[in-house]
């Protein structure tokens, strides 16, 4: 194989010998010493990660002691400072806000970026589809800290005339969903025997809601509790709205992919059958499409699950399993946020444990989710395997067909070549079903933009980016965010140059693994489900590692840990990117370099790593753009700080926790102004981070189109 | 077996066992000004003019064929000749693709397909497709697959006429007996012979006038392709077809007319060189491009 490498001197009639063939000892070192390092990054990346994951766990053992698992799961109570007796801690009211909300957030989210994903790949005028697949995209970069601020000040006081009128008519409200319910599906389903389903199922559900007494549930002498007031601003209801926007660039995104894999050949086939763009998508697309949606939702859910800081904001601190969906809900990782300051002990024990079980959901979540993403288009769905384990049984029945055939034979011939007007009307309806669902999708992103371009503009000018923090929220006059922004500069620095070097060998090294087999390969394919897990992760519990094990051991809060607790953060996104475009350079480069003798690290060096720079640059930056919105992680670890920069291993300010912190802990018309202005200074950097990657793969990509 | 007073001019499938129904014709048919085939058999469809665009650049310019009644017209040509555009250009498949357009006519029983009226989906209903690769609905069952146009009519059928329907229409597309017991698994599971007489099955249940076959031998194996062969034979004793192919003994043995497409040069448009009966293409064509073509000499 390496022929090549033989010196040309080979007397051609002699057989080599073994040590004629055999490679320098400096090469052979050379190769081992690559693949060394490269294992080295990946399994100490990995060890460090799952350190810091077991210590965590560690952490969580009073609980288990004080309440046992079942107990501590299924208990209703959480008082941590109890008037008498023992603290008492029960996670269920925590899970089932997270839960119920999550549920709510899927509810809004799911139609409305199917809508948007159909729109934006079929529906809309080929000019249209790119900017409105852009500006939802815009909702993706914006970090969750501002949807947190944005659900506060500007969603909860414009939806509350909306949740009043609904819990004042919540029979009307619901009869009115039924409606638009019934009227979404026939137009979806384009048939009219699906009608009395759908009135079956919502009689049955009134009956139920109205007439048993159901545990957790309430009493059916109030009709329609779920729906009754007063409006409570941390409600199921709008914390599940302020998590559906942010799942929505999610879900819209993934699914997106997904219908662009759909082959033009089905597409065509239903088209040649005489299928009208709606029929089309009904016929061809959506099932194609199904389970790769479902994946995708299965993504923003898991999205939705692990998000702290948005609805440590908007959600409140109160306990409440059942109720109305108007009233009051605090969720799991939330209350970590919201509590974890001033916890004793046992109470962060708690919490701990509180963020590993989000995080053990999230996890199922995830990985449902990606099963389901990679498989694309299988079998038939199960409504489908349900109609025809039914429609077996009437096989014996065939008739004539004649007059089937006549029908259709007349119909085919029948006037002039126009489809008739019902059927026109009905996929012109679905469709602009559709175009509602981009709208309703729109709504909140203008009202965002809006909102922060006015108030954001408002505030700014030299002074905003050039001086240090306000002191006191009721003047902020002449002051700025620069020592905020410095903080975010040098944590999100610290944590590229931990994540970014390591992430990339550990890339590098499953690139490797990949092509071996044995040991290598399953090594590489463990890290691989790893980093997977800690995509997942929800990022709070980046925050609550690096607190129990950095900050404790430390005795205090620190630039350093915050870095740190960003690169946990960025470190699985780097990894995967990266991985993603080196399994993109195509194995007949690979082997074109061995073929000429290249080592592996050469291969590695002079072939993989160029061809796949852009993507691994796009990824890392991408990386610093989320890492760079991150709340979470930094609440217990870098703390924040209200004096200018003091060197890394003290606390220190940021960006995001400075909205956080002008919104939550101090809440003054001054403060808000000023918290907008950082938002719209967060969202222009980010925005920036982001618009570059996309420009780096542009670029590369057109290059590459020219060669 | 044709039914002169029907202008479709198509007995139903399984008109042999069954009774035919003549039904009256919904409208009289016009004389035609173009002259069909020799015989004088009538022309459901024929192009006149047709020239194919894509983006402004034309790919096929001027082709003008008609395509009698009951009989197998083949498309031949070398790659790149426009064929595969023109024949989507007959059932307006070829505007799917964004930034197509056509100039030109094509009549279908004297309605031109593209006038201000026409609607492309109603058009297609009327004018089946099978495409070069088979692309059944793999989610979709072998029985739902058959089906599957029909959803689109406004002809609503019983629960037993369907399960006939599937059935007859099986048997006519020669695939009754490899998938009688398994019409509810999912069409995937098909072979790839299997599915592409599916896909023709598909097509046909609808009762179209014309089928249109884009190669649908290009992607199978030797054998399937000649089922598919024996298949056209059956299928022109009630239905036009016209087939796209670059196998010239395919375009000899299956087709009682061939219309020779060729270019100049590459980036120049495609055009009919010779169209007629099949025998006379091949035994004794009038073009030199043509003879050239057929003998294996060019192309």
């Amino acid at each position: 194989m390496t022929v090549s490498s033989q010196p040309a001197s080979e007397p051609q009639a002699a057989l080599p010998g073994d040590a004629e063939l055999r490679r320098p000892v400096v090469a052979m070192l050379a190769d081992r010493a690559y693949l060394a390092v490269a294992l080295l990054a990946a399994l100490a990346s990995v060890g460090i990660v799952g350190y810091l994951l077991y210590a965590t766990w560690t952490h969580t053992d009073p609980v288990w002691k004080a309440f046992g698992v079942w107990g501590f799961l299924s208990g209703r109570e959480w008082v941590p400072v109890p008037a008498v007796g023992d603290p008492v801690f029960g996670a269920l009211p925590f899970i089932y806000g997270t839960l119920v909300t999550s549920a709510i957030a899927m509810a809004i989210a799911v139609p409305i970026a199917i809508g948007i994903a159909l729109a934006t790949t079929l529906i809309l005028p080929r000019r249209l589809r790119g900017p409105v697949a852009g500006t939802i995209n815009l909702l993706a970069a914006v970090p969750s800290v501002v949807f947190g601020f944005w659900g506060i000040v500007v969603l909860v006081p414009k939806a509350r005339p909306v949740l009043e009128w609904i819990a004042e008519h919540n029979l009307r409200f619901l009869l009115i969903t039924a409606l638009i319910a019934l009227v979404a599906a026939v137009f979806v389903r384009g048939l009219a025997r699906l009608v009395p389903v759908t009135l079956a199922a919502f009689a049955l559900a009134v009956v139920v809601l109205t007439r048993w007494d159901i545990p957790g549930l309430p009493h059916p002498e109030a009709p329609f509790a779920l729906l009754s007031g007063p409006v409570l601003s941390g409600s199921y209801a709008l914390s599940g709205l302020v998590l559906a926007v942010m799942a929505l660039p999610v879900i819209t995104a993934v699914a997106r992919e997904v219908i662009a894999t759909v082959p033009r050949d089905q597409i065509e086939a239903a088209y040649a059958l005489g299928a009208t763009r709606w029929e089309m998508i009904r016929h061809s697309v959506l099932p194609w499409a199904r389970s790769g949606i479902v994946g995708a939702s299965a993504l923003g859910l898991g999205r939705a699950l692990g998000e702290t800081i948005a609805l440590a904001m908007v959600a409140g601190n109160v306990q409440n399993i059942g109720g109305s969906l108007l009233g009051p809900t605090s969720t799991a990782a939330g209350v970590i946020a919201l509590q974890w300051g001033e916890s004793s002990d046992l109470q962060m024990a708690a919490l701990t444990a509180l963020g590993l079980i989000i995080f053990a959901i999230t996890f199922l979540v995830n990985l449902f989710a990606r099963m389901l993403v990679r498989r694309g288009a299988s079998g038939p769905g199960p409504v489908e395997r349900l109609r025809s384990r039914f429609r077996t049984a009437d096989e014996g029945t065939a008739a004539d067909a004649s007059g089937a055939i006549e029908r259709l034979r007349r119909e085919g011939m029948d006037g002039a070549p126009v489809v008739p007007i019902a059927r026109r009307l009905g996929s012109v309806a679905s469709e602009g079903l559709v175009l509602v669902l981009v709208a309703l999708g729109a709504v909140p992103l203008l009202l965002l933009l809006f909102e922060m371009l006015r108030s954001g503009l408002g505030v700014m000018s030299g002074d905003f980016i050039t001086q240090p923090q306000p002191v006191d929220p009721n003047d902020v006059r002449g002051y700025g965010i620069r020592d905020a922004m410095i903080g975010t500069f040098v944590m999100s620095g610290i944590a590229t140059a931990v994540a970014a070097p390591l992430g990339i060998l550990t890339a590098v090294f499953m690139s490797e693994a990949r092509s071996r087999s044995g040991r290598w390969k399953r090594l590489g394919d463990g890290i691989g489900m790893f980093v997977d897990v800690l995509l997942g992760m929800p990022s709070i519990m980046a925050g609550v590692t690096l607190y129990l094990t950095l900050v404790l051991a430390m005795g205090h809060f620190s630039a350093l840990a915050g870095g740190f607790a960003l690169a946990v953060v960025m470190f699985p996104i780097v990894v995967r990117s990266s991985d993603e475009v080196m399994r993109l350079v195509s194995p007949g480069q690979k082997e074109a370099a061995q073929a000429l003798g290249a080592p592996r690290w050469r291969t590695m060096w002079s072939v993989v790593l160029p061809a796949a720079a852009p993507g691994i640059a796009t990824g890392v930056l991408l990386a610093i753009a989320r890492a760079s919105g991150e709340t979470a992680p930094l609440l217990f670890t870098s703390l924040g700080s209200q004096v200018g920069f003091q060197g890394i291993l003290e606390p220190i300010a940021s960006m995001a926790q400075f909205i956080y912190g002008f919104t939550i802990q101090v809440r003054t018309d001054q403060s808000i102004e000023f918290a907008w202005g950082a938002t719209l200074v967060l969202v222009t950097y980010i925005l920036i981070l982001t618009l570059a990657a996309n420009l780096i793969t542009r670029i590369a990509g057109a290059r590459r189109s020219s060669q | 077996m044709t039914d002169e007073t029907d202008m479709s001019d198509v007995p139903a499938p399984g008109a042999a066992d069954s009774a035919p129904v003549a039904a009256p014709a919904p409208q009289p048919r016009r004389g035609t000004d173009a002259p069909p085939a020799a015989d004088g058999a009538p022309v459901p469809l024929r192009s006149e003019g047709l020239s194919c665009l894509f983006s402004g650049r034309v790919v096929v310019e001027d082709a003008t064929i008609a395509f009698p009644t009951n009989t197998v017209t083949a498309i031949i040509g070398p790659s790149g000749c426009g064929k595969s555009t023109y024949i989507r250009a007959l059932n307006r498949m070829h505007e799917a693709v964004p930034g197509a357009t056509t100039t030109g006519r094509v009549l279908l029983h004297d309605h031109d397909i593209y006038g201000r009226r026409a609607d492309p989906v109603a058009i297609r209903r009327r004018i089946g497709m099978v495409f070069q690769r088979p692309n059944p609905f793999p989610t979709k069952s072998v029985a739902d697959n058959v089906l599957a146009g029909v959803a689109f009519t406004r002809t609503r059928l019983s629960r037993a006429e369907r399960t006939a329907l599937v059935e007859s229409t099986l048997r006519g597309a020669g695939l009754w007996d490899e998938v009688k017991n398994r019409l509810h698994s999912p069409a995937g599971g098909l072979s790839g012979g299997q599915q592409q007489r599916l896909c023709i099955a598909r097509a046909l249940a609808v009762e179209p006038a014309v089928l249109l076959m884009d190669e649908p031998c290009s992607a199978l194996d030797p054998q399937s392709t000649q089922r598919i062969e024996d298949l056209i034979h059956e299928l022109k004793q009630r239905i036009t077809v016209v087939i796209v192919t670059h196998n010239m003994q395919q375009a000899a043995r299956v087709s009682d007319f061939t219309a020779f497409f060729t270019i100049r040069t590459e980036g120049e448009p495609g055009k009919v060189v010779e169209a007629g009966p099949t025998r006379q293409i091949f035994g004794a064509p009038k073009d030199p491009q043509t003879e050239a073509y057929v003998s294996g000499r060019f192309g």
